[in-house]
């Protein structure tokens, strides 16, 4: 059997199983559906169900590798796109280990060039080294760290959903991806009309694109080629939005930075550790931003820039301003990693384990040659490193060193 | 905050003169029962008069003065049935002369005239307009530095057109899905969705013949807007300059011609870009075919659909600077980006200031 077939068996098993549940989406019958065909390796799109059953059906007769739905409602969803007629869609984010840089720094990762069959390991280069060529094709795992990375990410997301956008934790749906990432719908209808600029507010929002913490009054200046700021008093943070964010990051930034970290962050002025007690309460919470001395607005500026980065969240801004986006179905598998896209309750974003808990072939082993593989973790084991081995492994373990390109059944 | 907010909208005849789109007008419109032929009736054309005139200040003044006498020490409006009936009708002859620069225009001296009205009404009125347009919005509990607070996604609607800094919503006051506000901050808001309606009624009115009266009245207004608006469409220079192109759009023109990868977002604003300086479809393919191994029958799909060829028939235009900034896009910006809000602006700008250039074929791209 070859390595392609194995894979096709298990995704066949797993969507003819009739304990498999494929939660339905809110609105279904004005959703666009779309899945990959496994084999074919083409995407059939503008589908329309009149149930969860009928689409079930199909899933379990076409064996689809990867399936997805819109994130928008339609008049006609299954009529080609200038004649869908759009309603509205939901607000959706998705946070992705590809788009983020991970404590890992990705070394499982492997790059080709396509061209000169240079590789590496690690985040894949925009140019090739040698050839100086852009194309490569590449092998990524999702490590611990990788996701780990992404969860931090999502979680404050999720706090700025809550606290500054007011959505209840009930109109959030956070899902693990199913590969190296995490998903956040909001379906509230407060949310379907937005337009693309309106969704380019809340991106900018989330990722701290445009903040300006400077009044009007205050006017930048150039003394002896060093910047000055004239009326430093209106520097001045309210208790909203970002404001309150950059108040709060600011606290926690200072409160646990030691002098070293800060030269790290390119903030040399020892005055803030120096006067770290009086800049907390006298100038963070007290408001009163000039009242410290030998801490300028130029020093407030770059450690507000500083806080800004650690505080905001690093989303993919394609995907929430796009509003006919295709979003994986929860539910269904993920074709580079046979992980299943599964929603986990807001609350439990820090104790949910993807490794374990998104894990959908739970039975059976399979003997595969791994060509070669980091250690990793799956199901609440170890496994690996594999350099060109025999292993008999968990059905799961299998199917992902495959989907990923690390290994081959071993007849 | 209760999202259906809504209290029971009572104006005053003079209110629904001097804010004439609100629900209430309408109901009170539809109540007289007019039909498009009664307009051109004798009695009516003082209506008319009247709508010429709204029509024609904004055009020449970039105003609409309200129809307004003296009473005591007290200015009122002087016939409210004539103001509140003139509104609809302005709006269908604007709409006859089937003039994008005429309807701008008009949607834009409406909505500015309300501003100055509600500028000096009370708090309360304020807020019942608001409601009125369906939007999510209270007072402030009474200790507060600020008097409305409005529900972010009726925010974003009107301020995302909005081009300040201060309007972004990053710089907002936003507090558990609410945006806090003073007075003056809502009036501009207001000013926002006025236009937007207003615009919006001359897609919807679907009126197939105009009586030959109408459209003559139209066509006087034409002549006018003609004389008074000028040419702001905007005109590209004849053959493409690179030169002027904006870093963003150079650094995709470069990255493309060296084969490298673009993301969807960078190849959408590259081909938009050159197809709205002018370049047909067919040379952007070419210029793309000579790059690299683009799949010629997907590039030519895409470029043609842009160039609004094909689907629906739109043209896209480039997406404006602030888009291209969300999706890191934007890059190497300089002095001219910094007054601009748009590449397509930058290009215009950059293609005056340069030294004249040599002429050449068009659809071809001058190489620096």
């Amino acid at each position: 059997m070859s390595s392609r077939d194995f894979v096709y068996s298990k995704f066949q098993e797993f969507y003819n199983n009739p304990l498999t549940v494929v939660p339905a989406p809110t609105s279904f019958e004005q959703r666009e559906f779309a899945y990959l065909m496994f084999r074919e390796r083409f995407m059939v799109r503008h589908k329309r169900f009149e149930s969860i059953q009928t689409f079930q059906n199909v899933l379990a007769r076409n064996v689809p590798s990867d399936v997805y739905h819109s994130c928008a409602y339609y008049e006609n969803p299954d009529l080609e796109m200038d004649k869908k007629g759009w309603i509205g869609s939901d607000l959706v984010f998705d946070i992705d280990a590809d788009h983020i840089p991970t404590s890992c720094g990705k070394i499982h990762d492997e790059w080709t060039c396509q061209k000169c069959e240079f590789s590496g390991k690690g985040v894949t280069p925009d140019e090739c080294p040698i050839c100086g060529s852009d194309k490569f094709s590449a092998k990524t795992w999702a490590c611990d760290f990788c996701i780990e990375s992404t969860r931090v990410e999502t979680a404050k997301l999720i706090d700025m959903l809550t606290k500054d956008f007011g959505f209840a934790d009930s109109e959030l749906h956070v899902f693990f991806s199913g590969h190296r990432g995490y998903h956040v719908h909001v379906e509230d209808e407060a949310v379907h009309s937005l337009d693309a600029l309106s969704r380019k507010e809340i991106v900018d929002y989330v990722t701290g694109l445009g903040l300006s913490v400077l009044d009007k009054g205050v006017k930048e200046k150039r003394v002896k080629g060093r910047k000055r700021f004239v009326d430093a008093k209106k520097f001045n943070l309210h208790d909203y939005g970002w404001n309150r964010r950059l108040k709060v990051g600011m606290e926690k930034f200072l409160s646990t930075m030691t002098a070293e970290n800060l030269k790290n962050f390119g903030l040399k002025n020892n005055n803030l550790l120096k006067n770290k007690d009086a800049i907390l309460s006298r100038a963070i919470m007290g408001g009163r931003w000039d009242s410290v001395s030998g801490v300028s607005v130029a020093t407030w500026l770059k450690l507000a820039e500083q806080v800004k980065s650690l505080e905001s969240a690093n989303i993919d801004t394609v995907v929430t301003t796009d509003i006919h986006r295709l979003i994986r179905m929860n539910g269904t598998l993920h074709g580079k990693t046979g992980l299943l896209k599964i929603e986990l309750p807001v609350r439990q974003l820090d104790t949910f384990d993807p490794l374990t808990q998104a894990v959908a072939f739970k039975k059976g082993t399979a003997k595969v040659l791994v060509s070669d593989a980091p250690e990793f973790r799956l199901s609440g084991a170890m496994w690996g490193p594999y350099k060109n081995v025999k292993v008999v492994l968990p059905t799961a373990a299998a199917v992902m060193l495959i989907l990923k390109g690390r290994a081959e059944v071993a007849n | 905050m209760n999202r259906n907010l809504s209290i029971e909208s009572v104006f005053t005849k003079s209110d629904l003169a001097k804010y004439p789109f609100l629900k209430e007008t309408a109901r009170y419109l539809s109540s007289l029962d007019l039909q498009i032929e009664d307009l051109t009736s004798s009695g009516m054309s003082q209506i008319l008069d009247r709508a010429m005139e709204r029509v024609t200040s904004a055009i020449v003044d970039f105003m609409v003065r309200p129809l307004i006498g003296v009473q005591g020490n007290k200015y009122i409006i002087k016939d409210l049935q004539k103001e509140i009936i003139s509104f609809p009708v302005a709006v269908m002859l604007v709409s006859a002369t089937d003039n994008s620069l005429i309807k701008k225009r008009y949607a834009l001296a409406e909505a500015k005239q309300v501003t100055s009205e509600l500028n000096s009404e009370s708090k309360e009125l304020v807020l019942k307009i608001a409601l009125d347009f369906g939007w999510r919005i209270a007072f402030t509990p009474s200790d507060s530095a600020f008097e409305f607070i409005l529900y972010f996604s009726d925010f974003l609607q009107n301020a995302s057109h909005l081009h300040d800094v201060k309007w972004k919503l990053i710089n907002s006051k936003l507090s558990e899905g609410n945006v806090y506000l003073n007075k003056h901050d809502v009036v501009r808001l207001l000013q926002e969705e006025i236009k937007r309606r207003i615009e919006k009624r001359f897609v919807t009115i679907s009126i197939d013949k105009y009586p030959p009266e109408i459209s003559e009245l139209a066509d006087k207004l034409k002549v006018l807007a003609a004389e008074n608006i000028g040419q702001t469409e905007t005109e590209f220079p004849k053959v493409v300059i690179q030169e002027a192109f904006p870093p963003c759009i150079n650094a995709l023109y470069n990255a493309a011609s060296k084969n490298h990868h673009l993301p969807h977002i960078g190849r959408f604003a590259l081909t938009a870009f050159l197809v709205n300086i002018g370049m047909s479809p067919e040379s952007v393919t070419e210029l793309f075919r000579s790059f690299s191994d683009y799949n010629e029958r997907l590039t030519q799909y895409q470029v043609e659909h842009i160039a609004g060829e094909r689907g629906s028939g739109t043209k896209y235009t480039c997406p404006q600077c602030s888009i291209l900034q969300t999706h890191n896009v934007c890059k190497n910006r300089d002095d001219i980006c910094k007054r601009i809000y748009h590449p397509l602006k930058y290009y215009k700008i950059k293609s005056e200031i340069l030294p004249q250039n040599l002429p050449e074929k068009p659809d071809q791209v001058t190489k620096k």
